[in-house]
């Protein structure tokens, strides 16, 4: 499932920081990398030399993963978007930067209009998990802690397959849901809530070694937040539903979590 | 075993608690209570006055969309069940509820005031002024009481008749608070509704008291002195308590209806002796000035000139309406059981308000007819004495000794069913939603309802009544600021309850 990684790149990419990203992915199951470069009309690195583009492939390609290099041109998001259901890919990745106190600023645009317009599911890389260290291995599946969170809907339950994929040490899966509005309709929706948990951890045991649920009313973007930072979580899991017209503007659920999170997010559209 | 009995009952604790406190103030150190009671009401003025403009229109905006929506055909209740009175007897009880000492208090005097004293950039006296307080009457007693009303009224319906809890505002926080309805957070909000109801009420009581007084002076020459408004007080608070403890709803009921027909006789009564056409001209004129200014009314503060006005009249009217609303809108959602929201909704909206138009125009256009084409100078007596312009208007008809008589009995009436009923609905809220109220909890509530209107009417008199009504009423705002949101989360689960009841 995660065979094939589209990776955006941009001049200044370096070949160590490719090789970092490169074992990691290898380390979660991919086989093969696709670096893609969007040329900018307006830039200034615009018709340069593309040589740098080959070292970052051969960089790779090091650690016996297959590269397929492209490049492709206008608007950058929606280029990469293209590219990725063009190349088939299963997932797309993006690193955060490191300047966390500003991340909003620095997921930079062209990030976040990606997590909206991509089909394809996109892993956006932040603190946890640490990358590893030029001669230190690799990320063991065993230290992963995954947070799965899921309303039940359409959009939460598409990412069920990734988050068997993933596999790791410990599954942790959220239920967000706002409060019913009287005690009884709440004892039973909790009661239903809780079954489908219970099933849900049944469905996943194989997969982990331990498996929790745990069911939380409140704001969902604050309350996965919450639980992905007292866990530790190294990846939160989530659906992304089409935001209404109105509600990207004010920051949707996901964009929320992908924005606050120091876990890394994995988002399946 | 007292932390349990402190638990089960520490809405009333706290609430008797703060009333007794007030009542205490009131007698032991008036100025110092007065004082406070300026500084409170002058603060919230000062800040929050534009507030209760926003508030009264959203909430105004908030129910006809509800009505318009998808939610208008959710009905009161489970969805098999059907209105418990007809069309016709709802209605009438709706005016009521509406209708009451308030009407008959300012029908004739506010247009009258307004007409002497409008803003600073209308003339007194003038025909602009005229037309300016009709329309102000009109808006004051329109469809923003109603809409307020409605907010209170629609969320306790659905919560306690379709979603089965018990009829308390704490109830329709379930969907924010949880379990915590149970607990400080929900008794604090029932403490509120107490608080704004005991002031609210009184406030009715003491213009009601202050009302009678002015007949029985008027008509026989009775002492102004206001010992003689405390006596009055006490004897309808005698008559409303046993009222109350004896439960003589029915009793009520039969007084209630036989008031609305004697209101409708005066009515009819001022309609056919007067000018007539002029009173349906007036009608006419100020429906259209009203429908086409009512944004614009809503919101308007006037910053930049006659400020003061608009805190003075408007801002106190929607406090006093929001001091009135845990009372009349637990009593309007009783009878409306099995009615939808839009048919609820709409029908409170627009008929009590037309009534009231009615009423302003007929005694306010009359009043304004004698000042202008008779030569009466109404206005003036209205603005030394506002309780007084009504039995001077009647002067003027046939039968003035009987329409004051007829007017002073009719407050009486309101008096007594406003305050029996709201000693009921006090008791029902500080025992937990329950109609079983207790006995002393009926005597306290009685009593601290006269007592609170004497010591209002002793510290400063009506001007002490209108600032412990905004004052009361802001808390209360907030409130139902929230009402609005937990009822939109209800309504917008509606759908999703065949699911959960699988």
């Amino acid at each position: 499932m995660f065979e094939k990684t589209l990776i955006p790149v941009a001049h200044g990419e370096t070949s160590e920081e490719l090789r970092k990203i490169g074992r990691i992915l290898k380390s979660l199951g991919s086989e093969s990398i696709c670096l893609f470069h969007v040329s900018d009309a307006d830039s200034f690195f615009n018709g340069s030399d593309m040589s740098w583009l080959l070292l970052l492939k051969e960089a790779i390609e090091e650690l016996g993963l297959s590269v397929d290099v492209r490049t492709g041109s206008d608007h950058i998001a929606s280029s990469i978007a293209e590219a990725a259901l063009r190349e088939g890919v299963d997932e797309i990745y993006l690193k955060a930067k490191r300047h966390w106190q500003l991340r909003t600023i620095l997921l930079g645009s062209v990030s976040r209009d990606l997590l909206r317009l991509a089909d394809t599911p996109v892993f956006v890389h932040k603190i946890r998990p640490l990358l590893p260290k030029e001669k230190e291995g690799t990320i063991t599946r065993d230290d992963l802690i995954i947070l799965y969170a899921t309303d039940f809907d359409k959009a939460s339950n598409r990412p069920l397959p990734y988050v068997m994929q993933f596999q790791g040490s410990w599954c942790h899966i959220l239920h967000v849901r706002g409060r019913r509005a009287d005690p009884r309709s709440e004892k039973r929706k909790s009661s239903r809530v809780k079954e489908k948990l219970t099933s849900l951890e049944e469905e996943l045991r194989p997969y982990y070694g331990r498996v929790t649920s745990e069911e939380r009313i409140g704001n969902p973007a604050n309350e996965v937040l919450f639980v992905s930072d007292q866990i530790h979580a190294d990846v939160i899991v989530l659906g992304r539903s089409r935001p209404a017209f109105l509600s990207s503007p004010m920051g949707d659920t996901a964009e929320q979590i992908v924005t606050g999170s120091k876990a890394s997010i994995f988002l399946v559209p | 075993m007292k932390w349990t009995y402190f638990r089960k009952e520490a809405v009333f604790l706290l609430s008797s608690g703060i009333i007794l406190l007030f009542i205490a103030g009131g007698v032991l150190q008036p100025d110092l209570l007065d004082a406070a009671a300026s500084t409170i009401h002058s603060g919230i003025l000062n800040n929050f006055s534009w507030l209760y403009l926003i508030s009264a229109f959203f909430f105004l905006i908030f129910v006809i969309s509800l009505a318009l929506s998808k939610y208008g055909t959710i009905r009161l209740g489970y969805d098999a069940e059907r209105p418990q009175y007809t069309f016709f007897g709802w209605v009438a009880m709706l005016f009521a509820a509406g209708m009451g000492i308030g009407l008959l208090f300012w029908g004739v005097s506010e247009p009258l005031v307004h007409f002497l004293t409008p803003p600073p950039f209308l003339e007194p006296l003038s025909p602009e002024s005229a037309a300016f307080a009709m329309r102000y009457a009109f808006f004051h007693w329109g469809i923003h009481p109603w809409a307020i009303y409605t907010v209170v009224s629609l969320s306790i319906a659905y919560f306690s008749f379709r979603r089965g809890m018990p009829a308390l505002i704490s109830s329709c926080f379930y969907p924010v608070l949880g379990d915590r309805i149970y607990g400080i957070p929900g008794k604090i909000v029932d403490v509120l509704a107490v608080f704004a109801t005991v002031f609210g009420t009184a406030t009715s009581l003491g213009f009601g008291a202050l009302q009678i007084h002015a007949g029985f002076s008027h008509l026989y020459g009775i002492s102004s002195a206001i010992q003689v408004t405390i006596g009055i007080i006490v004897i309808a608070t005698a008559l409303f308590m046993a009222s109350a403890i004896l439960g003589v709803e029915k009793g009520v009921q039969v007084l209630s209806k036989f008031n609305i027909l004697l209101a409708i006789l005066l009515l009819t009564f001022i309609l056919l002796l007067g000018s007539t056409p002029y009173i349906l001209n007036i009608f006419s004129s100020t429906l259209g000035g009203y429908i086409n200014n009512v944004i614009d009314l809503s919101l308007q503060a006037y910053p930049f000139a006659g400020y003061q006005w608009s805190r003075d009249w408007t801002v106190f009217y929607w406090a006093w309406w929001i001091s009135w609303s845990p009372f009349v809108g637990l009593f309007i959602a009783r009878i409306s059981r099995g009615r939808t929201i839009r048919e609820f909704v709409l029908t409170v909206l627009t008929v009590p308000t037309l009534f009231t138009f009615i009423w302003f125009s007929i005694f306010g256009g009359s009043a304004l007819n004698l000042q202008l084409n008779k030569g009466v100078d109404l206005a003036s007596v209205a603005g030394e004495d506002v309780s007084l312009a009504l039995f001077v208007f009647f002067e003027h008809y046939p039968f003035a000794g009987v329409l004051s008589l007829i007017a002073i009995l009719l407050l009486s009436i309101f008096f007594v069913t406003s305050a029996d009923s709201a000693t009921v609905v006090l008791g029902s809220l500080t025992t937990g939603g329950s109609l079983a109220v207790p006995l002393y909890k009926k005597v306290f509530w009685a009593l601290s309802l006269s007592a609170v209107a004497i010591v209002l009417l002793m510290t400063g008199g009506l001007d002490a009544l209108q600032k412990m009504a905004i004052t009361a009423a802001f808390p209360f705002m907030i409130v139902m600021i929230i009402l609005c949101y937990t009822l939109w989360i209800g309504l917008s689960q509606e759908e999703s309850r065949d699911d959960e009841s699988e």
